[in-house]
């Protein structure tokens, strides 16, 4: 096990050099830099626009400029400066003066870590998980256990909800229903050190996984109930509930495992439209703005975080294989 | 086992989450309290029913939705009106705009001009202080001043105050190739000198007689006054910027300004919560302010409803409700902005070298329809280049507007002859469903009157942006706009229209008009000076190099217990923001 897990993170370096490789080429593709302002606004003066690159380093040629990024270049003073290899995602080229790793994870004045841009979206992200996991691998049980009955059809109800219907929809719903007319929590969070105000972001964020959470839970439960090992314990006079847990539960949830891996990548690292319509200080909206802005650094910084996490995502997902099947065997 | 409890831990987690929202806000009750008391040498007990006090008043709070945080709040970094809203609160330049957009004293107590307005003398108000008491002498504004110019900055907005002597030099200094000594030079070249009340040159920030700020001009400038209140020249303390580093603007701790209002509490992204300067020499307004930063405009409407914001920017998907709404109605405030948006014609792409084509397609545009269909009367119809409310409007302005017998005239008579001689036409716009609407709407109205079939090209915005920079580049036909950095006509012609300028992106050249610019900027007699921009403005729209379209409105909602506000074009963030001081919070009306 032990061998297997530093093999995957030693594939992780080609993985993030392909990864920003790519992201490299498709951001200077498209045209516009990050000194573009509003057409109805006075531009950035040339001469500035020049020093700005200068500063940046974005007057160099783009293979010089990748290479800088991931590897480090020499300031004009003649220092090195490190990039990537050095866990240094490079400067915004927005947000004046700060770096990407300030950017994302350092909490603003008097707060610690969790108050981060990265922080807030873990934090999001677990509960949408918790949720999702919560109310989705339930509901998938009981429509699997109670096939074709009205417990079935509720559930199958929501979860296609949950999954045709966009979260931005969901969204505004939710908040004229629970916020305008039921006064429960507040649209706009006077501070989110309250629990409460979590609860929307989040039940709403973990919608979509826990629809598909219920769906593959369901799925996967039907199929395993036929099995020939679920009807041996059943004739042997095993409990029912033992039955279930034991023997399909923990069979059955190896697809949703799969499936809740990149998942949960995907919700810890926000989403612009949860985060925007709540106004969330976290990843998502930061990612999204950065690329309108051509904010490179954010982009390439944001990306590679995420492609880290979705990495570190299936690999638990490998281990937690290990655990679920025990004829499993990664190496 | 251990899946197990993590399970029964989340439950307990989601349970624990649900029940704090479920949890119905305590209400002060009655208490009894048991107290032991000595009446005259013999101890009883009795007992006391504790009302609780009432609940105290609610503190006067105006809370704002600006929309997007900004990128920075460095005051010589600064270029976006989000950030500009925030530096306006805390700094205050040497002058201000009134309501009428008059550019009055602020910092400074009065100036002058010299004969030829090629030097212009600030006098500092007696007694400045920042908001942590600490003296404002002119010093600190030659420091902001040089800080914009200084190419180390970088500033976005750096070249406005190019007019001063010795700024570009400086400014566009090839830093790479310069020794110290040299950029040193350069540094002292720049006319920007803080003297005391002996007329020599200042030495520190606490020198109490530093009360003059004096600013060559490379040429006659009798505008620049105006341009000493933007926020450019606001005074961010140097001994903090250096503390801060590159991002002191990003703690409150550092931002100790001039303005109204001092920044408490800076969160990224969720909130900045500004309570008012007590040292500020108008007086401390009496409220506080918090921004918000929600994107949304849905969200933000809903927001609003819900009396959680008291000020909230209205957009054009929510004006029809607002509009059909008795209380929301009331409560809308639209009125002219700062902007005029022009269909742009390539000067050096056929068809639009002719100026009879020009002509054809603004004849053919109805921009009253356009007004009041397109942008659901968020905007006014314009057929010149400077706005109604701003110095030098014309409001005799009437070529080109819509004709539909005159754009086929005009077509007749270009040397295209009619319209299946044109070549092909294409319109580029920035890819959003706003824009999809506005261009098949114009694509219609020239097929209709024209019977012309223009091509539609959306691209990505940035791409757009990006495109539209370059001459070379910049498409056939598209829609551009101005706002104005400051009321004053050499910023709506010279600096947009002269050759070199922001117009070249179009090819527009005009020696003519860049002649009478040029005498203009540089005439002091107000009278005459408005009646050569007058002249200037008619030259420009003589050759229909654009098609004059549309000025912007400002559209917010605000609550009925916001009162005083008073509403300028040169708003910037919230209505009201050009000054803060005349608005008062009614709380006795606040739910």
């Amino acid at each position: 096990m032990g061998r297997f897990v530093v093999r995957r993170l030693l594939w992780l370096i080609p993985v993030i050099l392909v990864v920003s490789g790519i992201t490299f080429i498709l951001m200077h593709s498209a045209p516009g830099g990050p000194w573009d302002r509003d057409l109805s606004a006075r531009q950035v003066d040339p001469n500035t626009q020049r020093l700005l690159n200068e500063y940046y380093g974005l007057d160099k040629p783009l293979w010089r400029q990748f290479v800088a990024y991931i590897i480090g270049d020499y300031n004009k003073d003649g220092s090195f400066k490190c990039g990537l290899v050095c866990g240094n995602l490079g400067p915004s080229y927005r947000q004046r003066g700060l770096t990407i790793q300030q950017i994302l994870f350092m909490p603003p004045e008097g707060k610690n870590f969790f108050y981060s841009r990265f922080g807030y979206s873990i934090r999001l992200g677990v509960y949408a998980m918790l949720f999702a996991v919560i109310l989705g691998v339930p509901a998938g049980i009981i429509s699997a256990l109670k096939q074709n009955t009205w417990a079935d059809y509720i559930s199958l109800f929501i979860v296609t909800i949950g999954i045709s219907v966009p979260n931005f929809v969901i969204a505004i719903f939710l908040i004229i229903i629970f916020a305008s007319w039921l006064h429960v929590v507040s649209i706009v969070p006077r501070s989110w050190d309250q629990v409460d105000v979590w609860i929307l972001p989040a039940i709403i964020l973990g919608f979509g996984t826990m629809a598909r959470t219920a769906r593959l839970t369901r799925a996967s439960m039907l199929e395993v109930m036929r099995m020939d090992y679920v009807r041996t314990a059943r004739a042997k006079g095993m409990a029912e509930r033992l039955v279930i847990f034991r023997h399909m539960l923990k069979n059955s949830l190896i697809p949703v495992v799969t499936m809740l891996g990149p998942s949960l990548a995907a919700l810890v690292t926000g989403s612009f439209i949860i985060e925007t319509m709540f106004g969330f200080p976290g990843m998502g909206r930061a990612y999204v703005t950065a690329i309108g802005q051509r904010d490179y650094s954010m982009i390439m910084g944001t990306t590679l975080i995420y492609a880290v996490l979705v990495a570190l995502a299936n690999l638990s997902v490998d281990l937690t294989y290990v655990l679920l099947d025990p004829r499993i065997r990664l190496d | 086992m251990r899946s197990k409890l993590f399970a029964v831990a989340a439950l307990l987690i989601v349970a624990s989450m649900v029940l704090a929202a479920c949890q119905p806000a305590a209400a002060p009750a009655p208490e009894t309290i048991v107290q032991t008391v000595v009446v005259e040498g013999e101890v009883k007990e009795v007992v006391v029913t504790a009302t609780p006090a009432p609940e105290a008043a609610k503190p006067a709070v105006l809370r704002i939705n600006l929309g997007t945080y900004p990128d920075t709040i460095d005051p010589q970094k600064s270029s976006f009106v989000n950030e500009i809203a925030h530096l306006k609160l805390m700094y205050e330049g040497l002058t201000r705009l009134d309501g009428d957009l008059n550019t009055i004293p602020a910092a400074a107590e009065k100036w002058e001009y010299n004969a030829d307005a090629t030097e212009i003398t600030f006098t500092m108000r007696p007694g400045l202080t920042y908001s942590d008491g600490t003296l404002l002498n002119a010093k600190r504004f030659e420091y902001s001043i040089l800080r914009n110019i200084d190419p180390a900055t970088a500033g976005e907005y750096a070249a406005i105050t190019d007019d001063i002597k010795g700024a570009i030099e400086w400014r566009t200094a090839d830093v790479a190739n310069l020794s110290e000594e040299e950029l040193a030079t350069l540094k002292a070249g720049v006319m920007v000198q803080a003297l005391d009340d002996a007329g020599q040159p200042c030495t520190d920030y606490e020198q109490t007689t530093c009360n003059t700020l004096k600013i060559g001009l490379a040429q006659p400038a009798p505008y620049f006054h105006v341009v000493m209140g933007l926020w450019v020249t606001f005074p961010a303390k140097e001994e903090l910027i250096a503390e801060g580093g590159d991002i002191w603007w990003n703690a409150s701790k550092f931002h100790v300004g001039n303005g109204p209002f001092v920044l408490q509490n800076l969160e990224p992204f969720v909130r900045a919560y500004f309570v008012p300067n007590a040292a500020y020499w108008r007086g401390a307004a009496t409220y506080d302010i918090e921004y918000r930063y929600i994107t949304d405009g849905a969200v933000s409407f809903e927001a609003y409803k819900n009396n959680e914001f008291d000020i909230v920017p209205l957009g054009a998907e929510d004006l029809a409700t607002v509009q059909n709404d008795a209380v929301l109605s009331k409560e809308a405030q639209i009125y002219p902005g700062s902007c005029t948006f022009a269909l742009m014609f390539h000067q050096l792409k056929e068809p639009f070298t002719d100026q009879k084509v020009r002509e054809a397609f603004s004849y053919a545009l109805d921009r009253e329809t356009w007004v009041k269909d397109v942008l659901k009367g968020l905007g006014s119809s314009t057929l010149t280049w400077i706005p109604k409310g701003f110095p030098g409007y014309d409001a005799e302005e009437n070529r080109w507007g819509f004709d539909p017998e005159a754009a086929k005239k005009a077509i007749a008579e270009s040397s295209y002859g009619s319209v299946d001689k044109l070549p092909e036409i294409t319109a580029t716009f920035g890819d959003t469903p706003r824009n999809r609407v506005r261009w098949e709407w114009m694509v219609a109205k020239w097929k209709e009157v024209l019977g012309v079939d223009v091509k539609l090209n959306p691209v990505e915005s940035t791409t757009f942006t990006g495109l539209t920079k370059d001459i070379k580049t910049a498409p056939q036909m598209f829609i551009l706009g101005w706002c104005a950095d400051y009321p004053d006509p050499q910023n709506w012609l010279s600096v947009y229209w002269k050759t070199g300028a922001f117009g070249e992106r179009i090819g527009y050249s005009n020696p003519e008009l860049d002649a009478l610019l040029a005498q203009a900027d540089s005439t002091i007699d107000p009278e005459a000076r408005m009646k050569l921009y007058a002249d200037a403005q008619r030259l420009l729209t003589d050759g229909a190099p654009v098609a004059f379209m549309w000025n912007n409105v400002n559209s917010y909602l605000v609550k009925p217990w916001v009162k005083g506000i008073i509403q300028t074009p040169q708003d910037s963030g919230w209505v009201g923001d050009n000054d803060p001081l005349t608005i008062t919070i009614d709380t006795t009306m606040v739910p």
